[in-house]
């Protein structure tokens, strides 16, 4: 046999094996294209408008479009963390597919290495530069939309007006009928500014805030959760309050009497994102990162931010009619000239100490 | 012939023989001596574990969150136990919960012993069946839910405010405050207290009271000399349940305190959860956990283990 019947013979062979090879390499992902699909994924979600318009918005399209139903988990988001941490940690299943979460709480995790990376989500390209999360590599968590921290009012309460200034939380007044987020989260950075402070004070010298916190103490404001905002408004406990724009949106669709301002101090800006915790199923995290590419599509941004009244990272969206030139919902540059954003690695470093703060003052 | 009569034994017979002759072998009758250990046996692993999870908790304790990474560090350190010292809050917390458990265990301790009596003690059926039926009534319904129910009570839009300011007086404060918490905690544990003084009061004969009465005391002066000391078994047991209870609850304060008035469980909540500090919240953990271990102690040493009717020493 010449060398070259056998090199014949031997690529032949080679080529057979190669087709089998391919074969048996595609397989997988024909099957979990295809095959592997998991009777359901895991979503934790907030409750509330928040949970109805993520599930109106991506969760029932996705299962329209896939066939896989999702599961929405209400677990608080501070709550599922831990779990989601431990489950990484001891080489074990994590409780849910995807978390919907803080931009901080998303990069917290994202530090601790419990995140896949989602660099290779098609529906990256071309969202606005805030749906990039910073101080990171890469996507180990992708940013959906902004939110504002607005100073919510019962018009009743305000005849003359909406409040100019957030001043109003420590008239004494509205003692007892004030109300902020138990951690001072989304206030933290404002109360520098109200208590006299610059921008540039934040976060090596907070003092000026903790002094007003002190000044807000002894008008023994309520202290709660999302749901807790509507509710205080819906029982009258209330009359002022600094909360995210959906909570006192959500007041209002239920008939309630509340609107919202933007005081001359400003208000903070955020965003909340979606990722998918290590440690899935192969097949499981691939689907988990298809719903997140499902949200990222420029329906879903449109019905699901619509819904919550907040600006996706999807361009070109327009607001929903009510919040058309609301100053909720920035759109222009000029818009968010009032409105203060802190980048996620400052706020990751520095948010425990103001909560601990915070907690010392209000606790004390 | 043997053959013949053994064919004529039941199954069931035989199958109790097996079984016996498998015990027999699984422990033999020298072993009998602890049978009583080996009912005991899971009680104790469901022990260890719990001190086994106590243990990883000691442990974190001495570790320092790092904020870069947000994991605690490799190196061993008092961190934590100086935070909780060098920051008034948690101190501040500590008391605020010390000073609700003191109040509620002796105002819970004050209403159930009545109605304890009452039922144990009444002639009228009726009556029994009312209270028994308002006694295990709350434990339907869980503590958030009741919870829930004195925000709807008490808030400022509420039934009583609606009353109030329907006479024509002012709204009243009545929730989001220390006064609401120990309120909602003093319902929540009655039937607790009421549960565990009635066995006491049951095992106290009437005859003794009667006798009492018969030799020229006054009610005041049998329920003092002789009810009370009787039922010491049963206040002590309350006492003791009502106190740790109280102290490591987190619901009330969270609910009813209007996140003005924590205890230590919400603050050991807000590390493990809020500012995702694991080794602090185990060190206030750890601190409860001493805290309350010395208080029961003390409790046993002054009241004697005899107080709950478990059998002590004689010389």
């Amino acid at each position: 046999m010449s060398k070259l019947s056998k090199l014949k013979a031997d690529r032949r062979s080679i080529l057979k094996a190669g087709t089998a090879a391919a074969g048996l390499l595609a397989m997988p992902s024909i099957l979990m294209a295809e095959e592997k699909k998991p009777k359901e994924i895991i979503v934790r979600a907030w409750g509330g408008a928040w949970g109805d318009a993520l599930k109106a918005g991506v969760a029932d399209p996705f299962t329209a479009a896939t066939g896989i139903k999702v599961r929405m988990d209400f677990t608080e988001d501070n709550e599922i963390k831990p779990k989601i941490w431990a489950a990484v940690d001891q080489g074990r299943v994590p409780p849910i597919h995807v978390n919907w979460d803080t931009t901080t709480n998303a990069t917290i995790s994202a530090l601790r290495g419990a995140t896949v990376d989602l660099s290779d989500l098609s529906n990256l390209k071309g969202l606005l530069p805030s749906a990039k999360p910073k101080g990171l590599e890469g996507y180990p968590l992708v940013n959906t939309y902004a939110y504002v921290y607005v100073c919510a009012y019962r018009p009743e309460a305000f005849p003359d007006g909406p409040p100019k200034s957030w001043n109003v939380l420590i008239d004494p007044k509205f003692k007892g009928r004030v109300a902020l987020y138990d951690d001072g989260i989304g206030f933290n950075p404002i109360s520098v500014l109200v208590g006299g402070g610059k921008l540039s004070d934040i976060p090596d010298h907070m003092e000026k805030g903790y002094e007003f916190y002190r000044k807000l103490k002894a008008n023994k404001p309520l202290l709660g959760e999302d749901a807790d905002f509507t509710t205080w408004f819906q029982k009258g406990e209330i009359d002022v309050a600094c909360t995210i724009s959906v909570n006192a949106r959500e007041a209002q669709q239920k008939g309630i009497n509340v609107k919202w301002t933007v005081p001359q101090e400003g208000c903070k800006v955020d965003t909340d994102g979606l990722w998918v915790p290590k440690g899935l199923p192969g097949n499981e995290e691939y689907w988990a990162k298809e719903f997140v590419n499902f949200a990222l599509t420029r329906e879903a941004q449109q019905k699901w931010c619509s819904l919550l009244g907040l600006p996706p990272v999807y361009p070109g969206i327009e607001p929903p009619k009510d919040l058309v030139g609301d100053p909720s919902y920035p759109t222009k540059p000029e818009d968010f000239k009032k409105l203060i954003s802190i980048p996620s690695p400052v706020l990751v470093k520095n948010q425990p100490i103001w909560f601990a703060k915070f907690n010392e003052i209000f606790q004390g | 012939m043997q053959s013949r009569n053994s064919k004529n034994i039941p199954a069931s017979w035989k199958l109790l023989d097996l079984a016996e002759r498998l015990l027999v072998t699984i422990w033999p009758a020298r072993l009998n001596k602890y049978v009583g250990w080996g009912f005991l046996l899971p009680a104790l692993l469901l022990v260890g574990i719990l001190l086994i999870g106590l243990g990883y908790i000691i442990e974190y304790s001495f570790h320092e969150l790092d904020l870069a990474t947000y994991r605690l560090k490799a190196e061993y350190s008092l961190t934590n136990y100086h935070t909780f010292i060098n920051r008034p809050v948690y101190l501040h917390i500590l008391g605020r919960t010390m000073l609700a458990s003191i109040i509620v265990t002796i105002i819970t301790l004050i209403l159930a012993f009545p109605y304890a009596y009452m039922l144990v003690r009444t002639r009228s059926a009726m009556m029994r069946k009312f209270l028994l039926i308002a006694l295990f009534l709350p434990f339907f319904i869980g503590q958030v839910v009741r919870a829930y129910g004195w925000l709807i009570i008490l808030g400022k839009q509420g039934f009583v405010n609606s009353i109030l300011t329907s006479i024509g007086l002012p709204e009243l404060d009545l929730i989001y405050n220390f006064q609401a918490i120990v309120f909602g905690l003093i319902q929540y544990m009655l039937p607790f207290a009421i549960l565990l003084i009635i066995p006491a009061i049951t095992s106290i004969s009437e005859d003794f009271e009667l006798a009492s009465e018969g030799l020229g005391a006054n009610w005041v002066s049998t329920f003092r000399h002789v009810v009370l000391p009787m039922a010491k078994p049963g206040l002590v047991g309350s006492f003791v349940v009502v106190f740790t209870l109280t102290m490591t609850d987190f619901a009330m304060p969270e609910i009813l305190g209007g996140g003005t008035s924590d205890f230590i469980a919400n603050a050991i909540y807000d590390s493990f959860f809020q500012i995702s500090n694991p080794g602090l919240g185990a060190a206030l953990s750890v601190l409860l956990v001493a805290i309350g271990s010395i208080i029961v102690t003390a409790i046993f040493y002054f009241a004697g283990t005899g107080t709950l009717g478990i059998r002590q020493k004689t010389r």
